[in-house]
């Protein structure tokens, strides 16, 4: 047990000097989140707010609204970038070197999810809980649900990352995943639309992403004063959604050995 | 001499395009301008059921919601495909280890950066005719087409383009940077310059940092001229400011653009 997480320290030790030894890192876990942040908020002001047909939504509360959107995007957004990431670790050849070492490799997956989603969430949080004290007047929450629900988040977050990584192993040509998860993400997830709103087929589509039901439930605590009794279908989709995706990246992993084992060459294929 | 280049630079570029660089480059770029609009779609037909605010039609000379979205994506889709093919060729020259030989051969810089962007121009026309079908999916009707208008509208948007590229590429070439430097301004761009939404939204002090970009009159240009809007006087104030700024651009761009060639070329080996 301590070998694993000697491992899991290890790989997010590697990950934080790979990114952090230039100062440009901020530009793209800060700035970008925020000028599209701020973009789409600019991007309501054409309709009327007043007339949403969601319940608790209103001129006030929108900028919450969105910010909650944003950051919650944020940080799966930078599991997606860092499991792009992951995929040079194949190109520069120490993918073959980690597969030689006896370490455990949902724990290299892990440390390099957690460490991705830490590092890029600090910002951002200290951003969103600075904005959301300038209008604490809109917030109705309990304070205890809203920390539960944002581990069970985080959580998420991390098994979405852990997944993703371990989807990335298998081929070298993976820019497509990145096209198809970036952006549909931001759109599909409910991020600036609420999905209970969307027409049936693109519900379907969000039912795929995580970030649906965590910012689905994000907003009710914070914005609509859910209690824990009526979040009690999102804590059992979240545990569904945590057995799915920790379950299917230890079978991922099993079938991406075997197969380069086969095939041979990790860095060729 | 120059017409050589000029030439020469267009046929490389284009086996460069056929050989080297897959087709999915094109199409992250087509999804980009899918996804925006669908981001609309959803927003005004799901969400706000097509309530817009009274101050829409003020500030955006039409009441189309969609159609306005729809051109000023076509526009941000054009001005990222210039600037990621015209500023990068030095830096991908750079990178590739062509830089020094190309720099040996008689280089002739304006007709070099001409080139890229006539064959740019080319590829690029191709791809927005797909994005505008798409548009035309999503709702995009053309109210007022004034062709004239239209064609000067196109050719002042190029010139500018043409000029936010040259400062982005010389940028690019001095800091050796493409991801940060080009997703920056592309994001600076798309909240400044009224792609999605009109500019008259922003705080004021936005707005004038807005107003140095050449594409916020080229998109208000080509918007006009498709969807109508705006009076004869003031179009052709817009058309005068952009053409000024632009040429700021390219005046400022191509001296600028020999001191950072020079850099890169001292800084190569380390």
């Amino acid at each position: 047990m301590i070998t694993f997480f000697k491992v899991v320290w290890g790989e997010a030790i590697k990950q934080h000097r790979n990114y952090f030894h230039s100062k440009t890192i901020y530009i793209s876990l800060f700035v970008w989140p925020l000028l599209s942040f701020v973009t789409a908020y600019y991007g309501y002001l054409p309709f009327e707010i007043e007339t949403a047909k969601i319940g608790y939504l209103n001129g006030e509360n929108i900028l919450i609204y969105l910010l909650l959107g944003y950051m919650c995007m944020s940080f799966f957004r930078s599991l997606v970038q860092s499991a792009w990431n992951f995929s040079f670790e194949r190109q520069s050849g120490t993918l073959e070197y980690i597969y030689l070492s006896p370490g455990n490799r949902f724990a290299v997956l892990l440390g390099n999810a957690l460490s991705s989603v830490l590092e890029s969430m600090i910002v951002m949080l200290v951003f969103g809980i600075f904005l959301m004290f300038l209008h604490k007047e809109v917030l109705r929450m309990q304070l205890g649900t809203c920390m539960v629900v944002f581990c069970l988040m985080m959580l998420m977050a991390v098994g979405w990352g852990v997944f993703l990584n371990a989807c990335f192993l298998f081929s070298r040509d993976t820019d497509f995943l990145f096209t198809i998860l970036e952006e549909p993400m931001e759109i599909f997830a409910g991020v600036k639309v609420p999905v209970i709103l969307f027409p049936g087929w693109a519900k379907i589509i969000s039912l795929i992403f995580p970030l649906t039901y965590a910012l689905e439930a994000v907003r009710e605590t914070v914005l609509n004063e859910a209690s824990f009794y009526e979040l009690k279908g999102f804590f059992f989709i979240s545990m569904m959604i945590l057995v799915l995706l920790f379950g299917g990246t230890l079978i991922t992993i099993q079938i991406v050995e075997k197969h380069m084992r086969k095939t041979g060459n990790a860095s060729l294929f | 001499m120059g017409a050589k280049v000029f030439f020469a630079t267009v046929w490389k570029e284009f086996r460069v395009r056929l050989h080297a660089y897959p087709i999915s480059f094109m199409v992250s770029c087509l999804t980009t301008g899918i996804y925006t609009n669908l981001g609309a779609w959803l927003m005004y037909h799901c969400f706000f059921e097509g309530r817009l605010s009274s101050d829409f039609s003020l500030y955006a000379g039409t009441g189309d919601y969609m159609s306005y979205v729809i051109v000023g994506s076509c526009t941000y889709l054009f001005v990222v495909r210039t600037c990621l093919n015209v500023s990068r060729t030095l830096v991908t020259e750079l990178r590739e280890g062509t830089l020094d030989s190309l720099m040996l051969a008689p280089f002739h810089r304006s007709a070099y950066f001409l080139g890229n962007m006539a064959l740019q121009t080319v590829t690029t026309s191709l791809e927005l005719l797909i994005s505008v079908l798409i548009g035309l999916f999503f709702g995009l009707q053309i109210y007022h087409f004034s062709p004239g208008k239209f064609i000067i509208a196109v050719i002042l948007s190029l010139y500018g383009f043409f000029g936010i590229s040259m400062m982005l590429g010389c940028l690019m070439l001095y800091t050796r940077n493409t991801y940060i430097t080009q997703n920056t301004l592309f994001s600076l761009i798309f909240l400044l310059c009224g792609i999605t939404f009109p500019k008259e939204y922003l705080p004021k002090a936005l707005q004038y940092i807005g107003a140095l970009l050449p594409v916020t009159d080229a998109v208000d240009l080509l918007r006009t001229s498709l969807l109508g809007g705006m009076t004869a006087e003031d179009w052709s104030a817009t058309a005068m400011r952009l053409f000024v700024l632009s040429s700021i651009y390219i005046l400022m761009g191509f001296p600028l653009m020999e001191k950072a060639e020079r850099i890169a070329l001292e800084k190569m080996e380390g």
